[in-house]
C-alpha cells in the first residue's frame, strides 16, 4: 500500500512544525510521498496522479484543520487524519511556544509518525463473525419528499424513512444503527453553515442529549439527539466541508449511533408527513 | 415529489436591482431592506436578484403567485427584465431616478461614505415602495372579497 | 510593468444576507481605495441582462468575482457571458475562518464585518495588481 502525506506545516504555532516533522519522518521511514500544501493550493494538477495512486494521510496542527480543508477542496478521499493538538492534549503535556522543535516535540513527532506507519492510528477493519451485524450499514437515500411552501421558501422533507424531533433533527434507522442530521427547514433558517463540531466517537447519549453543535453566520445550534445510543462514526466530510449540510441536508449526516432504546425513542418522534405539518405551522408563526 | 397544499401568504415580493456601478443601485438595495425590516416587515418578502436569475425555483415560483414590485436604479431596469423573463408579471416597476427626480447627486455607492443625502434618498424611495405595497395589498384584499361574494 | 488595462471586480450583492453586503463593500474597497487605477466594478444585473457594453467589458478584461456563498452567482454568470474568471472569492469561506464573529446583516456591517470585508478586499487588490502586471494568480 502506498501513501501520500499532506501536512499543514503551519508557521504560526509549534503544532504546525510538529505536523511537518511527522510528514518528513513518514516519508523517510515508509517512502510515502509528501504533498506540499502550498503547491497543492497553487497548482493542484501537480499532485493529481499522486493523489489518485496513493492513500492520503492528512496531518493537521490545530483545529483550523487547513490540511483537511485543502484535501476536501480537491475532492480527495482521506484514509486517515491526525490532529497534532489532540495528540498533545491526550499526552497531557504542552509544546514549547517556539517554532523550532525541542527534543520533547521531536520525540512526539517520531511517535506519531511511527504510530501511523505501524497502522496503530488506523481504525482496524473488523472481520465479521457469524451472526454479527456488518460494520457499515446501508442507509438509502430518500426518494420521495413532501414539500412545504411558505413565501419564497420550499422546505423538503423525506416522505418515508426519516424521523424527526421537535428540534428539527432527523434520524434515519437501518437495523440497529441510526444516522442523525438536521432538516432542510433548519438548514435554511441557519443559512450558511461554517462549523460542525461532531460528538466524540464512543460517547453514550440519551434521547434529547446534545450530539455535537453547528455554527452558521447567523446562529449557533446544539444538535439535540433524536435517539439514544453510542456514537460509532462521525461524518468527517461534513466536518471538513460544513456547507455540504446546506447543499444536501438529508445526505449530509453528522453522526452514526448504535441504538440502545429505539422502541422507546420512536414513540417521541414524528415521521415525514407529520413533521411537514410542524414545519408549516412553524413557518407561519415566524 | 408530493407537494403539501400551497401555503399562500398575502405578501408582496420586492426585487431590487442592487446594481453596483452607480449610487442608485445602492439606494435600491437599502430602500428594499428598510421596507423589509422596518416599514412593512409582515407584508413583504425580498427576492435576491442574483439567486432569482441563477434559477432558484422557490423565488421564481413566488413571483408567479404573488404581486411583485421591482426597484431598479436606472432605466435599464434589470430587475424588471429578469422578473418578467424568468418569473411572472411585475405589478409595479419603480426606478430610483424617477422617484428622486434628480441624479442622486451627493449619494454614494458604499455605506462607508453614507451621508445625509443617502439617508434622504433611501427614505424617499422606501416610503414610495411601502405605499405601493399598501396599494397592492388592498387590491388583493378587494379581489378576495369579490371572489367570496 | 503594466501589461493590462484593467481588472474587473464583480460582486454578487445578494440582498437577503450579510454575505451579499460584504461582497459589495469589498468590491468598493478595491475599486475606490486599494487599487483604483487597476480595477473597476461591474454590475452583475447588467451582465445577466446581457447589456452589450457590459458583455464586451467582461470578455475583454480579466475578472475577479466576489460571491456571497457557494451558489456563486457572480462567478457563474461571468463564465456564462464568456468572461474569464481569473480568481473567484466567496465570502462564506472567508467567514468560515473567523469563528464566532457577528458580521452584521444585509443592511449594515459590524466592525467585525468590515474587518472581513477589508481582508477580502486586500486579497482581491493584490491579485488585481498582479494580473495587471501580467502575472498569474492561484
Amino acid at each position: 500500500m502506498n501513501y501520500a502525506i499532506l501536512a499543514c506545516t503551519g508557521l504560526d504555532k509549534p503544532e504546525g512544525s510538529v505536523a511537518r516533522e511527522v510528514a518528513i519522518r513518514l516519508a523517510e521511514t515508509t517512502g510515502a510521498k509528501i504533498i506540499c500544501p502550498v503547491a497543492l493550493n497553487r497548482t493542484p494538477a501537480r499532485y493529481k496522479r499522486a493523489l489518485a495512486e496513493n492513500r492520503l494521510i492528512v496531518v493537521d496542527g490545530c483545529a483550523t484543520k487547513c490540511a483537511s480543508k485543502l484535501a476536501a477542496a480537491t475532492g480527495t478521499k482521506v484514509a486517515q487524519k491526525v490532529l497534532v493538538s489532540d495528540v498533545v492534549k491526550a499526552a497531557g503535556s504542552a509544546l514549547d511556544p517556539g517554532l523550532r522543535l525541542g527534543p520533547g516535540a521531536l520525540e512526539l513527532a517520531r511517535k506519531m509518525a511511527d504510530g501511523i506507519s505501524e497502522n496503530e492510528a488506523f481504525t482496524p477493519k473488523k472481520t465479521r463473525r457469524a451472526g454479527e451485524a456488518p460494520a457499515e450499514m446501508e442507509f438509502e437515500a430518500a426518494s420521495d419528499h413532501v414539500v412545504v411552501v411558505h413565501d419564497k421558501y420550499e422546505f423538503r422533507i423525506p416522505a418515508t424513512g426519516y424521523y424527526f424531533n421537535a428540534n428539527d433533527v432527523w434520524a434515519q434507522v437501518a437495523g440497529t444503527r441510526a444516522r442523525v442530521g438536521i432538516s432542510d427547514y433548519l438548514q435554511q433558517r441557519l443559512t450558511d453553515i461554517t462549523y460542525v463540531d461532531p460528538p466524540e466517537i464512543g460517547a453514550t447519549v440519551a434521547q434529547f442529549d446534545e450530539l455535537g453543535a453547528i455554527e452558521s453566520t447567523k446562529a449557533a445550534f446544539d444538535v439535540i439527539s433524536p435517539v439514544s445510543g453510542v456514537v460509532v462514526r462521525v461524518n468527517e466530510a461534513v466536518a471538513d466541508a460544513p456547507e455540504s449540510i446546506n447543499e444536501d441536508p438529508y445526505g449530509s449526516w453528522i453522526a452514526e449511533l448504535d441504538l440502545t432504546a429505539w422502541d422507546e425513542d420512536r414513540a417521541l418522534l414524528v415521521d415525514g408527513p407529520a413533521y411537514a405539518a410542524d414545519v408549516e405551522r412553524k413557518a407561519a408563526e415566524e | 415529489m408530493m407537494a403539501a397544499e400551497m401555503n399562500r401568504t398575502r405578501k408582496v415580493g420586492i426585487i431590487a436591482c442592487s446594481g453596483e456601478e452607480i449610487a442608485q443601485g445602492t439606494i435600491s438595495r437599502s430602500a428594499v431592506r428598510r421596507v423589509l425590516e422596518s416599514l412593512r416587515p409582515h407584508d413583504t418578502v425580498t427576492l435576491c436578484l442574483p439567486l432569482f436569475l441563477a434559477g432558484n425555483e422557490g423565488e421564481r415560483n413566488f413571483t408567479r403567485t404573488h404581486p411583485i414590485i421591482t426597484i431598479d436604479g436606472c432605466d435599464k431596469q434589470c430587475a424588471r427584465w429578469g422578473t418578467e423573463k424568468h418569473g411572472g408579471p411585475v405589478a409595479r416597476a419603480l426606478v430610483v431616478s424617477d422617484i428622486l427626480g434628480t441624479d442622486a447627486g451627493g449619494c454614494s455607492r458604499s455605506s462607508r461614505t453614507r451621508g445625509q443625502a443617502d439617508e434622504k434618498a433611501v427614505a424617499a424611495v422606501a416610503e414610495r415602495i411601502a405605499a405601493e405595497v399598501d396599494t397592492l395589498a388592498s387590491e388583493g384584499a378587494e379581489l378576495e372579497g369579490d371572489g367570496s361574494s | 510593468m503594466r501589461t493590462r488595462d484593467m481588472v474587473l471586480v464583480i460582486p454578487c450583492s445578494g440582498v437577503g444576507k450579510v454575505h451579499g453586503l460584504i461582497s459589495r463593500e469589498s468590491a468598493y474597497l478595491v475599486t475606490d481605495e486599494l487599487a483604483p487605477e487597476d480595477t473597476d466594478v461591474v454590475c452583475l444585473a447588467l451582465l445577466v441582462r446581457e447589456d452589450e457594453e457590459t458583455l464586451a467589458k467582461v470578455r475583454a478584461c480579466p475578472c475577479i468575482t466576489i460571491d456571497g456563498c457557494a451558489k456563486a452567482c457572480a462567478q457563474r454568470n461571468v463564465e456564462i457571458a464568456g468572461g474569464q474568471v481569473a480568481k473567484a472569492f466567496q465570502v462564506a469561506k472567508a467567514l468560515g475562518s473567523h469563528r464566532g464573529i457577528q458580521p452584521g446583516t444585509g443592511s449594515d456591517l459590524t466592525e467585525e464585518g468590515w474587518a472581513v470585508s477589508r481582508e477580502i478586499a486586500e486579497a482581491v487588490a493584490e491579485d488585481a495588481v498582479r494580473l495587471c502586471q501580467g502575472e498569474e494568480v492561484a
